[in-house]
């Protein structure tokens, strides 16, 4: 009886409901589709860091991560261990040998990061071959190619099958020099790759540092990075002694801190929009209570307890919440939808922005995340019934004489 | 004044004018004018060396034999013998700048600022050390700290605007002959990192000089570099002209 008498009570000034509605609805809206352009950025950002240069899980010997020892390798044959079970969702895995170094040609000299990759498997785990903006990537059973990043080569004015010189250090102490023609050229919007990595065949790399069916780590991609932790996991409990798998957080820190962060602001953003959509729903409420004054002393005179008309005010707003939701969900379903399928292409106004280690691209675009329509969903029920908390009060305590006799 | 300084200074030969000069600035009240004396006592002195290197480090272990020149503390060349693989790389010294040649791609390579922190030639000794080894003087203040009837130990301490990378070293010298024992040195926080020694002092020419250095990286265990001087000569004739990047190429 309650619960027909307080819908029939929402229609009693349509207008105004209407338009409360229409801001819980647009609010709701709103924020569904912020959330998901949001996850949408978090997730290029995943994908263009992870994917470009350190994969998601990397197996590796225990001390390699933290000094990258030229003296910390695997045997070539790491990169063919077999998978343990549970792993369901590898694309891809690649052996990587590395050096530092100095790259020099006829303008000058710069500090590198040489790494030696299997020119067929290397794609099947990072995109760099995509990245290219001159010449072509590095080819099966070729030697001394390198495909370098585009500040290196403008810093050391070379282009397109001119010749570098590379030195290093080898594993037995000697000088390792040697020369490399370039084959290709990439641009990353990442200055540490553009500016200082070589990408080089690993069989000549081997030679070069006298390391020969040496590798330093495997690194393996997965189909959703989020799922690297567990799969990182589920390695090490099968890795024999001497090799470590580790996620891609160890990697990039701060992307592990940016979804953290992303939470977070979730809730902000959701607090921000809610408050003021709040106030609207408390404004709306009051002004139908205050309206009914008589009715309520009516009601109460009449034997109703105060709890039922408490309760009678937020099943009220609670009806408001979830209509408001209702259509605000499919609102932001139908524009959320509209920018996973279309977007919005920036880049005629912004270039990539390299932001704590990853590449923002320059679109807007959302992705579907369950969480990002539940959270902006159930919130808007709670924030309309706390709105209505006030003016539920405020009924319920009326005297019932000074009621009746209000104008 | 840098370890390398010294590295270098018995590189060339020139290590024992080096050794003189720290002691006297030591208790000297006009320290600049000394060194300014000690600085132009440098020109003119040339030298010659067939030398033996040895690197240990935690992962290989090798032994280089090398040919060096130097004019003054300015000038430095230094060619490997042995092994086969490198023989013929080549490093000049050039008042700040320091040069690779490579034989085996024939190309000649400027050692960037970037790169001067790292290692010569594989060995616990850094490029940086043979260039800072010509502003000594420049770098930091000399005190005794102690003086005995055979021996000094004198503290250096980098200038505050000085660009080093040592917090504090500090020099023991033998007083007869007058030749460095021991350098120690000290890192920002004042801890000992590295040591140079120096052994098998000899008469060459009319000169006394340790022909025997040892770099012994502390915070590396079992890590050493070992050099040791198995022809010295000193005052031979080089000019400039030597010393040029056409030099370093020649086989």
């Amino acid at each position: 009886m309650l619960t027909a008498l307080a819908f029939r009570n929402l229609w009693r000034n349509r207008r105004r409901t209407l338009l409360t509605l229409s801001a819980m609805v647009v609010s709701a809206a709103l924020l569904i589709l912020c959330l998901g352009v949001y996850a949408g950025m978090i997730d290029d950002m995943l994908t263009t860091t992870t994917r470009l240069y350190h994969g998601h899980v990397v197996l590796a010997a225990p001390d390699y991560h933290a000094h990258r020892t030229l003296h910390a390798h695997l045997p070539e044959s790491a990169a063919d261990l077999p998978t343990p079970a549970g792993v369901t969702d590898m694309v891809g895995r690649t052996p990587r040998l590395r050096a530092f170094g100095l790259l020099s040609a006829a303008a000058g000299s710069q500090p590198v990061e040489i790494l030696g990759v299997d020119p067929v498997r290397e794609p099947t785990v990072t995109t760099l071959h995509r990245q290219l903006v001159a010449g072509r990537y590095l080819q099966a059973g070729e030697a001394g190619a390198a495909v370098i990043g585009s500040t290196l080569a403008k810093k050391l004015g070379v282009a397109v099958g001119g010749e570098v010189v590379v030195v290093t250090q080898a594993a037995d102490g000697s000088i390792g020099n040697d020369l490399l023609t370039v084959r290709g050229i990439f641009t990353t919007g990442d200055s540490r790759h553009d500016g200082r990595l070589v990408v080089t065949p690993l069989p000549w790399l081997q030679q070069l540092l006298v390391l020969d069916g040496r590798i330093h780590e495997v690194v393996i991609a997965v189909a959703n990075p989020l799922q690297a932790f567990a799969d990182a996991d589920r390695f090490n409990a099968v890795l024999p002694a001497g090799i470590e798998a580790r996620d891609w957080g160890d990697f990039l820190p701060e992307m592990r801190e940016a979804i953290v962060s992303f939470d977070v602001s979730r809730v902000i953003i959701a607090g921000i929009l809610y408050f003021a959509t709040a106030l609207g729903i408390l404004n709306t409420c009051f002004m139908s209570v205050m309206e009914r004054t008589r009715e309520f002393g009516l009601l109460l005179a009449s034997g109703m307890r105060p709890w039922g008309i408490r309760r009678l005010v937020l099943l009220e707003t609670l009806f408001l919440g979830l209509i408001g939701s209702a259509v605000g969900l499919l609102g932001g379903l139908l524009l959320t939808w509209y920018m996973q399928a279309v977007g919005i292409d920036l880049s005629g106004t912004i270039t990539p922005i390299t932001y704590a280690g990853s590449t923002i691209l320059p679109r807007l675009r959302a992705v579907f995340d369950p969480g990002n329509f539940l959270f902006p969903v159930v919130m808007l029920v709670v924030v309309a019934l706390v709105a209505g908390f006030l003016p539920a009060n405020r009924a319920a305590r009326l005297d019932p004489v000074a009621a009746l006799r209000e104008e | 004044m840098s370890y390398l300084t010294l590295a270098s200074r018995l590189l060339t030969g020139t290590l024992l004018t080096g050794a003189l000069l720290l002691p006297r600035a030591a208790w000297s009240l006009d320290l600049a004018a000394l060194i300014r004396e000690v600085e132009q006592q440098y020109h003119g002195t040339s030298s010659h060396a067939l030398t033996t290197m040895q690197v240990r480090t935690a992962n290989w272990e090798r032994t280089l034999e090398m040919e060096a020149w130097s004019l003054g503390r300015d000038y430095f060349l230094v060619r490997i013998l042995e092994p086969a693989k490198e023989r013929g790389v080549a490093t000049l010294k050039r008042d700040r700048e320091v040069w690779n040649y490579l034989p085996k791609v024939d190309r000649t390579i400027k050692v960037p600022p970037s790169m001067m922190g790292g290692s010569w030639m594989g060995s616990h000794i850094t490029n940086d050390d043979l260039v800072k080894a010509s502003h000594v003087e420049e770098d930091y203040t000399f005190r005794l700290l102690e003086e005995t009837a055979d021996h000094w130990l004198i503290e250096c301490l980098p200038k505050p605007e000085a660009a080093v990378v040592w917090g504090k070293i500090v020099y023991r010298l033998s007083k007869q002959p007058r030749v460095p024992e021991q350098v120690d040195y000290y890192d920002e926080e004042q801890q000992r990192i590295r040591e140079l020694r120096f052994d098998d002092v000899r008469r060459v020419g009319d000169r006394t000089v340790p022909l025997k250095l040892t770099v012994t990286p502390l915070d590396k265990p079992g890590e050493q570099t070992i050099l040791h001087y198995r022809e010295l000569s000193f005052d031979i004739r080089l000019d400039q002209g030597y010393f040029n990047l056409r030099a370093l190429q020649k086989h």
